[in-house]
C-alpha cells in the first residue's frame, strides 16, 4: 500500500504494509530517530508525535491510519519556536537525565505550550501524565514547562503591545 | 548560582544522541533470544516451526561456546545459556539472528519447547522463611562495647520486615551490537551498560581463544540503568557476540520490555529480623541482634556483595553499644537478583527505620525523640568500629524537622485523626549511604583515570565510567576544569572504548564522582604544577610541540584504611553520606489508598559539584523509592509475573508529592556518593507516617491498598 503523509512538513510517499506501526515506519523506514520505543503498548509516551495536532503514542498508530495526515515529532517540533524555548528551558533547569524519554516529554510539553501555556503545576503534570520518566522523579520536568510558560507568555504580550 | 548545562541536553532532546537501538551498520542481523519459560525442571526437546528456511538463521546453543559457559560474576555461577537444566524462568536456551525482525519474531513465537517440571520455589516469603534454602557464604558481624543497660528496665523485642522485588524499569531497554572483525579476530561489542570491563570480561570468558581481542564500547546514550545494567549486560554480551561470531555477521539484539521485565535483574527481596533489648520506657538501644536475609533468585551471581552492603547498612543512623548481625542469601527459582540503586541498603535501613518507629509506637514517644537517643554521633563507633569522624546525621535531623514543621504538625494530625475519616501523617526517616566499593574494594580495584591535552585546546578525559542519565560526564568535566578553567565546552569526557580507556571502575556504588571524580581533580592539579601554567589555553598555544600530553593517576586509598573481610571489623566505608527525610501523607481508609503530600529530604553529600544535577538525582531517586514503598509489585506467584508496563504500576506525574531538598555542609573539600542514598529512605518514611496516620503498624513493603486491606483486618480482630 502507498501511504502519503507530511511528516515535520516536508511531504513523504512510501509504500509498505498497511499494519505496521507508524513507529517502526518512522525509525527504520523513514530513520526518524527521536521517536523511541520502551513499552510498546501506549503506557510510556517515548514514542509520542503529534499527529493531526494531537500529540499520539505511535506504538499504537498503524501506518494506514496517517494517509493525508500531518506528523510531528521531536526533530520538526525543534525548530518551531515553542519547540526551542521548552529546549532552552529543558538545557537550563537541567531537566535531562538519561534522555531516553525526553523526545516525548518534548512532544506533550510542545502541544501544552502551544495550546494552554499556563505555568500551572497541576495543570502541567496532567499534560504529561501520559509520559513516564524513571530517571527524573518530573520535578524539573514541570519546573521547566512553567518556566517555558512564563517565557512564551511574556513574548506574546510584546506581540500585542 | 546557575548550574553548569549538561552537555548531552540538546542532543537528547532533539533525537540527534544515538542509542543502542539508532544503531545499525552493513549486513547487520536481528538477533534475539530464546528462554527459558518455567521455574525449574529440564529441557527435553526444541520444535521449530515449518515453514520456514533454517538456512537463513543462525541458531546458538550452549553446545556452540568455545569459551567457558560460565557468566563471571564475583560467585561464578550463572551460565551463559542452558541446554538442559532449568534453574529460573528466563534462562537463556538459543540465540536467533536473521537479516529480518519481523521473521525472526514469527519464528521465535512459533518455536516450542517441550519441559519436564519440577517443583520450584518463587515465593518470597517461602524462599526467605525457609533454612533450607540457604546457599552460599553466610556473613557475620560483631561487635560488642561494655553493655550500658540497666538492668532493670529491659525490654527485649522482636519485629520481622520483608520487602519484594522492584522491576527497574530504565525506560531504554537492554541491547547489544555484536560486530566480528574476522580479519583482526576481534569482536567489537558496542552496548547499553554499565561497565565495560565487566563486559569486556564475560566476552572474552564466552569467547575463549576463538577471538584474539575484545573491544567494548558504550552507546552514546545509555537509556537509564540503576544498576540494572551492572551485570544482565555481561550475559546478553555474550550470547550477541556468539552469534555474531557464529554468523559472521554483525548482529543486534534489542529486548522487547516484556522480556526485559521478565528475565533481567530486580532489586532483591528481602526478610530482616530484628531482636532489640531497650530501656523500656524511653526505648534507649543497647543491644540488637539482626538476621538480614535476601532472596538472591536461582544464581548468587554479585548477590554477596549487596549482602555484604546490607549488613553494613543494616544498624542504620543508630549508636548501638552490643550488634550481631548476620547476613545469608536464599536460592530460589526465580531469575537472579542484581544491583539496584542502595544495593541492600534499603532494605536494611526499611527495616531498621520501620523498627524505631514501631519501638516508639509501643511505647508512646515521639519518634523523633527515640532517634535523638539512639543517634549516632561524630566519635561512636559503627558496628565495624571505624570511629565515626565526619558525621553530620544530627544536622540533617535537626534542618528536616525544622523545614517541614515536624513537631507542630505531629501533634496536629493525632488532634486531626480524632474527628476525620480521612487520615493525615508525618513520618521520618534517616539515611546513610557508603561511598564507594565496600571493604577492600576500591583497594584492589586500582582505578586508573587519563587526561589528554590536546594540540586544539582540547581536554579529553578517559574514565570507564559511564553516562547513564546522571549527569556523570558533565560533573567529572566540570571537576577537571574547577583546575583548568577553560570554557565548558572544551572539556569533555570520551565515549568508554576499553581498547583506550584506562579501568576506573564500573559505574556503581555511588563511586564515579566520589571516587573517580576526586582522582580525577587530582590528576588535573597535578597536571597544572608540572606544566607550571598560569592560563592552558595560552600554554597550549604557545607549547604546540609539546601536545597531545596524556597524563594517568592511579587511585590510592588512605593507608590508614583497613577492612577484615572475615570478621567485619575495620574501615568499610571511608566517607559517608548522611540524610534525613520528613513525608507527609493523606490515607483514605475507603479506598485503603496512601497518598504523599510532601516530602523533605536534607542531605550531607559533601561539597556539591552541580547543583541542578544533584537535585536531579535526589528527585529521582525519591520518586522510585515512593514506587517501592507503594505501587510497584511484581510478584504473583508462577510466571509469566508481567506482561508490560499496563501490570507494573509505576510512579507517573501525578503520583508526585511536593519534593524539597536541600544539601547541606557543601563546603566539605570532598564531594560524596550522592545517586544512592535518595532511595534508602523515603520508602520508611512513608511507612512510618501511615502508622502516625492509622496506628497500624505493616512491616513489610509495597503498602498496596490490598496489603493495608489485609493489615487492617488482621488489627481488627
Ligand atoms: S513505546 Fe509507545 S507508549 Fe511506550
Ligand atoms: S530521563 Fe531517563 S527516563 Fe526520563
Amino acid at each position: 500500500m502507498t501511504i502519503s503523509f507530511l511528516l515535520n512538513n516536508e511531504p513523504v510517499t512510501i509504500t509498505t504494509e498497511p499494519m505496521r506501526r507508524l513507529l517502526d515506519v518512522l525509525r527504520e523506514d523513514l530513520k526518524v530517530r527521536s521517536v523511541k520505543e520502551s513499552c510498546g503498548e501506549g503506557e510510556c509516551g517515548a514514542c509520542s508525535v503529534i499527529l493531526a495536532g494531537k500529540p499520539v503514542t505511535s506504538c499504537l498508530v498503524n501506518i494506514a491510519q496517517v494517509e493525508g495526515i500531518e506528523v510531528l515529532t521531536a526533530e520538526g517540533i525543534s525548530q518551531t519556536p515553542a519547540g526551542k524555548i521548552l529546549i532552552d528551558c529543558f538545557e537550563e533547569t537541567n531537566a535531562v537525565q538519561c534522555g531516553f524519554c525526553f523526545t516525548g516529554f518534548l512532544v506533550s510539553c510542545w502541544h501544552y505550550l502551544t495550546t494552554t501555556p499556563v505555568a500551572d503545576a497541576e495543570a502541567i503534570k496532567q499534560a504529561i501524565s501520559g509520559n513516564i520518566c524513571r530517571c527524573t522523579g518530573y520535578v524539573k520536568i514541570i519546573e521547566a514547562v512553567q518556566l517555558a510558560c512564563q517565557r512564551i507568555n511574556k513574548e506574546q504580550s510584546h506581540e500585542i503591545s | 548560582m546557575k548550574s553548569q548545562k549538561r552537555k548531552d541536553a540538546f542532543a537528547k532532546l532533539t533525537g540527534k544522541c544515538r542509542f543502542l537501538d539508532d544503531y545499525t551498520v552493513p549486513d547487520m542481523l536481528q538477533g534475539y533470544i530464546i528462554y527459558t519459560t518455567i521455574d525449574r525442571g529440564w529441557i527435553r526437546k526444541i520444535n521449530f516451526p515449518a515453514g520456514f528456511d533454517l538456512q537463513e538463521f543462525t541458531i546458538v546453543s550452549a553446545s556452540d561456546i568455545p569459551g567457558k559457559n560460565i557468566v563471571p560474576e564475583p560467585v561464578n555461577d550463572q551460565p551463559f545459556m542452558t541446554s538442559e537444566v532449568v534453574d529460573n524462568f528466563g534462562q537463556v536456551i538459543l540465540g536467533i539472528a536473521h537479516p529480518n525482525r519481523e521473521i525472526l519474531k514469527k519464528f521465535i513465537s512459533l518455536t516450542r519447547i517441550e519441559y519436564e517440571r519440577r517443583n520450584a520455589v518463587t515465593d518470597t516469603k517461602e524462599c526467605l522463611d525457609n533454612e533450607a534454602n540457604q546457599f552460599g557464604e553466610i556473613m557475620h558481624l560483631k561487635h560488642e562495647l561494655a553493655p550500658t543497660y540497666n538492668l532493670r528496665h529491659l525490654w527485649k523485642w522482636q519485629q520481622i520486615f520483608y520487602t519484594q522485588h522492584q522491576e527497574q524499569a530504565y525506560l531504554e531497554p537492554q541491547g547489544m551490537l555484536a560486530e566480528y572483525n574476522i580479519e583482526k579476530e576481534e569482536m567489537k561489542i558496542t552496548g547499553t551498560m554499565q561497565c565495560p570491563f565487566f563486559v569486556k570480561d564475560a566476552v572474552e570468558s564466552i569467547m575463549g581463544k576463538a577471538v584474539k581481542n575484545v573491544v567494548i564500547e558504550t552507546s552514546e546514550g545509555i537509556g537509564g540503568a540503576f544498576g540494572g545494567k551492572e551485570d544482565f549486560p555481561n550475559l546478553l554480551a555474550g550470547v550477541t557476540a556468539l552469534l555474531a561470531w557464529k554468523a559472521q555477521k554483525p548482529v543486534k539484539i534489542v529486548l522487547d520490555r516484556k522480556d526485559d521485565l521478565l528475565i533481567t535483574t530486580n532489586r532483591h527481596p528481602s526478610r530482616v529480623d530484628i531482636i532489640a533489648i531497650m530501656h523500656d520506657q524511653n526505648g534507649f538501644i543497647s543491644k540488637i541482634d539482626i538476621d538480614y536475609r535476601l532472596d538472591a533468585g536461582a544464581f548468587q551471581t554479585l548477590s554477596p556483595v549487596v549482602l555484604h552492603r546490607g549488613i553494613l547498612h543494616a544498624t542504620g543512623g543508630y549508636n548501638i553499644a552490643e550488634v550481631k548481625i548476620k547476613g545469608s542469601l536464599h536460592r530460589s527459582n526465580t531469575p537472579p537478583n542484581g544491583a539496584f540503586r542502595g544495593f541492600g541498603a534499603p532494605q536494611a535501613i526499611f527495616a531498621m527505620e520501620s523498627f524505631i518507629d514501631n519501638v516508639a509506637h509501643r511505647l508512646s514517644i515521639s519518634p523523633l525523640r527515640l532517634r535523638q537517643l539512639n543517634l549516632l554521633k561524630t566519635g561512636d563507633q559503627l558496628p565495624t568500629s571505624q570511629i565515626v569522624t565526619e558525621n553530620h546525621l544530627q544536622d540533617c535531623l535537626d534542618r528536616v524537622v525544622q523545614l517541614s514543621g515536624y513537631k507542630k504538625k505531629f501533634t496536629d494530625f493525632q488532634e486531626y485523626n480524632k474527628t476525620n475519616t480521612v487520615k493525615k501523617g508525618i513520618g521520618l526517616a534517616l539515611g546513610l549511604h557508603g561511598g564507594g566499593y565496600t571493604g577492600n574494594g576500591e583497594k584492589v580495584l586500582q582505578s586508573r583515570v587519563k587526561i589528554v591535552l590536546e594540540k586544539n585546546g582540547m581536554v579529553n578525559i578517559y574514565v570507564a565510567n559511564v553516562e547513564m542519565g546522571q549527569g556523570a560526564h558533565t560533573t567529572l568535566a566540570q571537576m577537571v576544569n574547577s583546575i583548568f578553567k577553560l570554557p565548558p565546552e572544551k572539556v569533555n569526557v570520551v565515549i568508554p572504548n576499553t581498547s583506550q580507556t584506562p579501568n576506573s571502575g564500573p559505574t556503581v556504588a555511588s563511586r564515579t564522582i566520589y571516587v573517580v571524580g576526586n582522582l580525577l581533580q587530582k590528576l588535573a592539579e597535578r597536571i597544572k604544577s608540572e606544566l607550571g601554567f598560569a592560563d592552558l589555553k595560552d600554554h597550549i598555544a604557545k607549547n604546540q610541540n609539546s601536545f597531545p600530553q596524556s597524563f594517568e593517576e592511579v587511585f590510592v586509598p588512605d593507608p590508614a584504611d583497613d577492612f577484615d573481610d572475615i570478621t567485619n571489623q575495620g574501615v568499610a566505608y571511608h566517607d559517608f553520606s548522611w540524610a534525613a527525610c520528613v513525608v507527609e501523607i493523606t490515607y483514605d481508609p475507603d479506598l485503603y489508598q496512601i497518598r504523599v503530600d510532601k516530602c523533605w529530604n536534607v542531605l550531607d553529600v559533601g561539597k556539591v559539584i552541580n547543583e541542578g544535577i544533584a537535585l536531579g538525582q535526589v528527585y529521582g531517586g525519591v520518586v522510585q523509592a515512593l514506587g517501592w514503598a507503594l505501587t510497584e509489585n511484581i510478584y504473583k506467584k508462577g510466571y509469566p509475573r508481567l506482561s508490560g508496563f499496563t501490570d507494573y504500576t509505576l510512579p507517573a506525574s501525578l503520583d508526585i508529592p511536593e519534593i524539597k531538598v536541600e544539601f547541606i555542609h557543601t563546603n566539605s573539600p570532598v564531594a560524596k556518593g550522592l545517586g544512592e542514598i535518595p532511595m534508602d529512605y523515603p520508602a520508611p518514611a512513608v511507612r512510618n507516617a501511615f502508622l502516625q496516620a492509622t496506628g497500624i503498624m505493616i512491616n513489610e513493603l509495597p503498602l498496596t491498598p490490598e496489603r493495608i486491606f489485609a493489615a487492617q483486618g488482621r488489627s481488627k480482630k
